[in-house]
């Protein structure tokens, strides 16, 4: 499904004019029963997405659960002057642009690259096979997989440092250092998610016209060059699309993960606004705060995935919306 | 065309399904609060069993099954309904809890110091139940220490959970001494010699240097860290000074010399590489599976690791330890408390506990858990099937497995686990009975347990977090002292100033001077 939607959106959402808007509004009448269709769809975001948008009122009050939102006191910016005042803000932010900036630089490409090489794969039964295997770890909690680390990483029996003892080298204090953290981060992000990707490339590379193909080979095209000039451009409007939501994501970065691996001696570089959202939140039930870190959050996403999308029209691109 | 609409029929559907699921979901819980109460319109048939739900903390891995449950429904009259939230995520949970407002009509409160917990207690969420307790026997016997203990600003907001002050010590492998001929250690030297020799000297005999001294866990105050400050003089969370100065146990030297202590650990190899990422269970199966010899936390957690090596470690003799000191000497005893005893609150809400009528009925519930039949089957399980007993009201606990997976669960949720007659035969955990009970005489007290800062029910344990970071960081040689120092002025600016000069205004008002 995802796919087929990540695939389809580009090639249809063309840019709009008077007359389609006419063609549509005539549309919804002869189509009244499909368009009544959307109508649990419609009330699902009004219900989950939208309602809830109202509880953002709390982040200017001192919301006590008992009181209400009725009866809490209204406090103004108080919570938005402490967040922009903590000491905590610049390493949240700088965390999180630090290990967002990583992400896009390591992990966005891998599963292009993925796509790319297993397209040239001929042998079918071998292509499927690698594909089935690095999707598989998708399906896996991040508790499984930071705990296999775990089990790898530590130095009193870890795998890793039984090898690294083995060849004489010094044990290496992974899970304990706070220069470990963002590699290890990085390439459980790679093990876990780029297969997955790889799918909706691959489904991308699918649609490309052989003709194309036959054309560049026709002009003298090597492989490389095939991949360069047919199938890298063929995919690009999919590329840009998942950019834009890669970005609009930025300071989603996964509050489970990083969760698991935070301890006392690597916080300072894997603190990150939703870790810290769970701890002076429901942790120590400043839900106004918490609230307001939250809010701040989002309005950065927002911002940010506006600002690709239009970046992303003047390179001649369709973006999201 | 025609595959599109069977899609699209499906995803309606499914829809459908989802709302009705939902809406489905939500009545139980609205439901929870009116069954609680008996109908008053039958007050003629007061035999009628009373329905009592408990929002209850599990310190075990699975709640307890049905079998002891039935037996203490049958002793109190009432039928008990549990809700358990794990002891990991407690805070969470309680928290979403008071925000959502589904409480049930007892909720077990261990985290008096959360900040939202105490606002709630504050803004009078629950009964405050001190005019009640003397009304029912077990209850009235609550001594008045616990009760100012358990108090927040004089009113007491539920059932204090009666516990040992100071349950910590140090748990030490007697055949690996033996083995070694070392003697068990009476000052922190030379329990770090112990360390050493059970690191260096192989004292399970396998040829292959694969053992450690300490097996400790990412914990500064349950696991080793607190109970070897206090060894080196260290207070209780805060001091105060005669002149009514309050000061921070990180700021004491004790504290410092414990971080000199744990980093010579570490340094040397005495305690696991890991131990600022370990988990409490992988410290105690790895203590088990014979990786260590010196374990610090509750002392009657010898039992549950003699338990654990059973198979494993079939040599394993346990030795426990309650009187080290720096130099050797008894005066210098003491043994920390953070909670003075009070493991926390039996509260009754008000949205649930609707008046006084409800709320006699669920004290009347408490009083009769306190009673010695109850006591004994929250604590060892019904008489022939978990245990049998000698004339002496020794418990032998015959089936082990049995009594884990139906007793143990209980045991965290007694109201009160001191003065009752009924006791243990098994020598370790008699002796981990003795040994707490002599710590009471040395415990150091948290001298602002039962007074406010606002600040620090706010940001408390956010600020801490700089320091505890710091310390670890000390400790593993990540930082020099001169860094422990910046982050102990750090957090003083960030907010520990104000929790001081707070904590000695509430200190002043509440004792003079």
């Amino acid at each position: 499904m995802k796919q087929a939607d990540a695939a389809a959106v580009p090639i249809h959402a063309g840019p709009g004019t008077k007359k389609q808007w006419m063609r549509h509004l005539k549309g919804i009448g002869r189509n009244k029963l499909l368009y009544l269709m959307i109508i649990p769809g419609f009330v699902y975001f009004v219900i989950f997405k939208y309602l809830p948008m109202g509880g953002l009122i709390i982040s200017f009050q001192d919301y006590q659960p008992y009181l209400g939102i009725a009866d809490s006191p209204w406090v103004g910016f108080k919570h938005f002057v402490r967040l922009f005042t903590e000491p905590t803000f610049g390493m949240l932010l700088g965390n999180t642009l630090i290990l967002f900036g990583l992400e896009l630089l390591f992990v966005f490409p891998i599963p292009i690259l993925l796509a790319l090489m297993l397209n040239e794969v001929r042998h079918r039964l071998f292509r499927n096979a690698i594909q089935t295997m690095i999707y598989i770890p998708h399906f896996m909690s991040w508790v499984i997989i930071v705990s296999i680390s775990y089990v790898f990483l530590t130095v009193d029996g870890g795998v890793l440092n039984e090898i690294i003892a083995a060849f004489g080298g010094g044990k290496i204090s992974f899970l304990q250092s706070s220069e470990w953290l963002r590699p290890m981060y990085i390439l459980q992000i790679i093990w876990k998610e780029a297969g997955w990707s790889t799918i909706i490339y691959l489904a991308a590379i699918t649609v490309v016209d052989p003709q194309l193909y036959e054309a560049a080979e026709m002009d003298g095209a090597s492989r490389l060059r095939k991949i360069w000039h047919v199938t890298l451009p063929a995919i690009r409007p999919v590329i840009i699309t998942l950019l834009i939501l890669k970005i609009g994501n930025t300071l989603e970065l996964g509050f489970e993960h990083m969760y698991l691996l935070l301890n006392s001696l690597n916080r300072e570089v894997g603190e990150i606004f939703d870790t810290y959202i769970y701890t002076a939140g429901l942790k120590n039930g400043q839900l106004s705060f918490s609230t307001t870190v939250g809010m701040f959050k989002g309005l950065v996403g927002l911002i940010l995935v506006m600002l690709t999308n239009r970046l992303a029209k003047k390179f001649g691109e369709d973006g999201v919306y | 065309m025609k595959r599109s609409w069977t899609t699209l029929a499906a995803t309606m559907a499914c829809c459908g399904m989802l709302l009705a699921a939902c809406s489905g979901g939500s009545n139980p819980n609205s439901e929870q609060g009116s069954n609680a109460s008996p109908n008053p319109g039958e007050s003629a048939a007061p035999q009628e069993k009373p329905t009592i739900s408990w929002l209850n903390v599990l310190h075990t891995a699975t709640p307890p099954t049905d079998t002891v449950l039935n037996k203490i429904e049958e002793y109190t009259g009432a039928e008990i309904e549990f809700s358990w939230i794990p002891d990991a995520s407690k805070e969470e949970r309680l928290n979403t809890a008071l925000a959502s407002d589904s409480l049930a009509d007892i909720v077990t409160i261990t985290l008096m110091e959360n900040s939202s917990v105490r606002n709630a207690l504050k803004a009078g969420v629950f009964w405050e139940i001190s005019p009640y307790l003397d009304e029912f026997p077990n209850l009235a016997k609550i001594s008045e220490g616990f009760r100012t203990s358990a108090s927040i600003e004089g009113k007491l907001y539920g059932i204090p959970l009666q516990k040992q002050v100071a349950r910590n010590g140090v748990i030490v492998r007697k055949d690996w001494l033996d083995k070694l001929g070392l003697q068990p250690p009476k000052t922190t030297a030379e329990l770090f010699e112990v360390a050493k020799a059970f690191t260096e000297n192989d004292p399970d005999g396998n040829g292959v240097k694969d053992t450690t001294g300490f097996m400790d866990r990412s914990d500064l105050v349950f696991g080793a860290f607190k109970t070897l400050s206090s060894y080196h003089g260290t207070p209780s969370v805060w001091s105060v000074s005669e002149d009514g100065k309050v000061l921070p146990e990180f700021e004491s030297e004790g504290y410092v010399k414990t971080m000199d202590y744990m980093k010579g650990l570490y340094d040397g190899g005495y305690i696991n590489q890991d131990f600022a990422v370990t988990a409490k269970t992988d410290q105690q199966q790895n203590f088990a599976q014979g990786k260590a010899g010196i374990y610090v936390g509750a002392l009657f957690d010898s039992k549950n690791l003699l338990n654990l090596a059973k198979g494993v470690q079939d040599n394993m003799e346990l030795i426990m330890l309650n009187n080290i000191t720096l130099t050797g000497s008894e005066s210098e005893r003491a043994i920390w408390s953070t909670s003075n005893g009070v493991g926390g609150l039996l509260s009754f809400p008000k949205s649930e506990v609707k008046d006084e009528n409800e709320l006699r009925q669920v004290l009347k519930f408490v009083n009769d858990l306190m009673s010695d039949e109850v006591y004994a089957l929250m604590t060892y399980g019904i008489q022939d099937v978990h245990y049998t007993i000698d004339g002496n009201k020794a418990v032998t606990i015959t089936n082990t497995e049995l009594w884990q997976q139906e007793v143990q669960p209980f045991s965290s949720s007694r109201p009160s686990e001191l003065g009752y007659e009924i006791h243990d035969n098994d020598p370790l955990r008699a002796e981990a009975a003795k040994l707490i009970e002599e710590n009471t005489k040395y415990a150091k007290l948290n001298p602002m347990y039962s007074l406010e800062s606002p600040t620090n029910s706010a940001q408390g344990s956010e600020l801490l977090k700089i320091v505890t970071d710091a310390t670890y960081k000390y400790m593993l040689g990540e930082e020099t002292l001169d860094d422990f120092n910046e982050a102990v002025a750090k957090w003083r600016k960030s907010g520990g100033d104000q929790i001081i000069s707070e904590y000695e205004a509430a200190y002043k008002a509440a004792f003079g001077s």
